[in-house]
């Protein structure tokens, strides 16, 4: 990990790398807390 | 109601721009300067700039936290956010309370040691000038997903 935040280009990527992963657990977060009436509701505007 | 909203919220906006601006400030341009800077000029950076940045730096960071849980608290989703049941604020708010913390209880307290504002011992300021770098870049590297989370609250990624 050091060696990446030596680099600042590296830290940026990292950054950007963690944006990606904190976008899907954000949607995984609320797809958990969705009851199955709401998850069908959801799939069914996606798909439209 | 409103105009309080707005104008707490203004002020979290104001604040994060001139902590985040500084943090980019000492990565983007001060950290990589530094090598190439002659030696009779770094105390310029290293006795007025710095100390000078650090300051506004620190202050910055108290007053966005501050704004940004007093605005979340009075629009009622302070609690909600913090145990993540509104996700997309929620992981912005702890990366910037962890960033805070870094802020106030690890870069500063180094920096005082590697600026020499503090007494220490002449071995201690480069091992604190490293750990108050690491964490400066530890605070850019987690500061690109904690905008795009709390602008995310606007306006949805997905």
């Amino acid at each position: 990990m050091g060696k990446i935040l030596e680099s600042l280009p590296l830290t940026i990527a990292a950054g950007v790398i963690l944006t990606v992963v904190m976008i899907f657990a954000t949607e995984a977060i609320y797809d958990s807390q969705m009851s199955a009436p709401e998850k069908a509701v959801s799939n069914l505007i996606d798909s439209m | 109601m409103e105009a309080e909203l707005f104008l707490i919220r203004y002020l979290h906006v104001i604040s994060g721009i001139m902590w985040i601006g500084i943090l980019w400030y000492f990565n983007f341009v001060q950290i990589p300067s530094m090598p190439k800077i002659p030696d009779e000029q770094k105390p310029a950076i290293g006795k007025v700039i710095a100390p000078e940045a650090l300051f506004w730096f620190r202050w910055g960071a108290f007053f966005t936290v501050f704004f940004g849980l007093a605005l979340a608290w009075r629009s009622g989703y302070m609690m909600d956010a913090l145990m993540l049941k509104q996700p997309n604020i929620g992981i912005g708010m702890w990366l910037g309370l962890i960033m805070a913390f870094n802020v106030w209880f690890i870069i500063w307290p180094a920096q005082k040691i590697a600026l020499g504002m503090v007494d220490a011992d002449a071995d201690l300021k480069p091992k604190m000038a490293r750990r108050a770098m690491l964490f400066s870049r530890t605070n850019t590297m987690l500061s690109i997903p904690m905008l795009a989370s709390m602008i995310s609250v606007q306006n949805p990624i997905m």
